[in-house]
């Protein structure tokens, strides 16, 4: 692994964290790579908002080394916190204040605010500055904590599940105005979301964790040129009852056609495992809602 | 003028794959043209709503397989191949659709010679309009 350095947006190494006798992450060592859109993947109690939070500095490690802009994060100073942009699931807002009101309390912490950014956005994700924040709905709430979370052009963005309360037109709207960012600004965006379809649009690296642990760390484009679902169909005989490849993640077999889940970055495999089983191969690529059961809850299993 | 790229994100096949095959398609065909200038990986990413890193690679990879080339400058244009090369390039796309055929042909058990009187049959339709 490298030695994280300030060009490594965030790093941890043998990071854990538990909050009483419950472990939240366990010794996760990573490095993310900068001008990327990763997405941060996982079941509910994964660990991902711990991650986020522990790289935001809101949450200290229990042991091991954590560090954004290669700094650990109990130490990260002023100028080093303005270039982070924090998303929450749900945003903690200053409940009296007017939308408007809070884009200028928040502006005036930052030197960099972007107005014309600002009014682009209120427009786009179709927020009333008017509106008090006490009175806005969840959906609305949720735009009010991206538009404060990205307004000073962050050099990292940290967004924990910024998207479940929004329909799919503005869903639509804010992942473009997240490529723009990565385009103006060439910032680095980690994404938390359980709506696959969407983070599929935008995201070339995927972090995965299961119960506190990293099962994966790679580029989106080679996930998905490893993952397929193979239909598998009988030349003469039986297929086996059992296929016994250490790449086959998931199997529905049968006597004449079988449905196989499979993790391969051999080129060749296709065509030794046909000649193996007599079989007829074909191939087709996994979308992310195919594949994320399989990142997350198998060991992990290489041919 | 930029060519006309459609990408699913929702079929597996990864983004950068699929601009790299519709855009040696639409050179096989002769839309894009010796010489023909693409867009900047900018103005491509934004029109497709793709992250950057996706356009760039899909050109990288076209320019390193010497389908594109940058000249003067930064502009990426499509360059100039020798006839038997433009050969290979048209009649790829076909052999891969056929491999495909041919492995349903086995799955169905009709013999070679009816596959290919199926596939001279097909030859001769007229496109329905």
């Amino acid at each position: 692994m490298n030695t994280p350095d300030t060009s490594t947006p965030f790093a941890a190494q043998s990071l854990s964290k538990s909050y009483g006798a419950h472990t939240a992450l366990r010794d996760v060592s990573l490095a993310l790579p900068a001008g990327r859109v990763i997405g941060l993947l996982g079941r509910n109690g994964a660990g991902k908002s711990t991650l986020l939070n522990i790289a935001s500095g809101f949450t200290l490690p229990s042991s091991g080394d954590a560090l954004t802009f290669g700094t650990p994060v109990a130490r990260l100073d002023t100028p080093q916190l303005t270039r982070l942009g924090v998303v929450q699931q749900e945003a903690r807002l200053l409940e009296w204040m007017t939308v408007r009101q809070h884009l200028d309390f928040n502006a005036s912490f930052y030197p960099g605010w972007d107005r014309s950014l600002e009014s682009r956005l209120l427009e786009s994700l179709e927020v009333d500055p008017k509106r008090k924040i006490v009175q806005l709905s969840p959906g609305e709430r949720q735009k009010v904590g991206i538009l404060l979370g990205v307004c000073h052009h962050p050099a990292l963005l940290l967004l924990d599940e910024p998207m479940s309360a929004l329909d799919p037109i503005i869903r639509a709207r804010l992942l473009d105005a997240l490529l723009e960012r990565l385009r103006d600004d060439g910032c680095t965006v980690v994404i938390s979301s359980h709506i696959l379809n969407d983070v599929e649009k935008i995201v070339d690296w995927i972090v995965a964790l299961d119960a506190g642990q990293l099962v994966e760390n790679s580029p989106f484009d080679t996930l998905q040129e490893s993952f397929a679902e193979w239909t598998v169909t009988s030349l003469n005989g039986a297929l086996p009852a059992r296929f016994p490849e250490p790449f086959v993640l998931h199997q529905q077999p049968g006597e004449r056609l079988a449905r196989l889940r499979v993790r391969t970055d051999d080129a060749d495999a296709v065509a030794r495992f046909a000649a193996t089983h007599h079989a007829e191969v074909k191939a087709r690529p996994l979308n992310l809602d195919e594949m994320f059961p399989l990142l997350t809850r198998q060991p992990k299993a290489r041919a | 003028m930029p060519p006309l790229l459609s990408i699913d994100l929702h079929n597996g096949v990864p983004a950068y794959r699929q601009i790299m095959d519709q855009i040696k398609l639409q050179i096989a065909t002769g839309l894009l043209p010796a010489g023909a200038e693409l867009p900047s990986t900018r103005t491509l990413s934004a029109e497709l709503a793709l992250n950057p890193m996706t356009v760039s690679k899909a050109y990288g990879l076209l320019e390193r397989d010497g389908i594109l080339e940058r000249r003067r400058g930064q502009t990426l244009t499509v360059r100039a191949v020798s006839d038997s090369e433009a050969q290979t390039s048209r009649t790829e796309p076909l052999r891969q659709h056929l491999a495909t055929a041919a492995a349903l042909a086995r799955q169905l058990d009709i013999p070679p010679t009816e596959a290919l009187r199926i596939f001279k049959a097909a030859l001769h339709e007229k496109p329905s309009a």
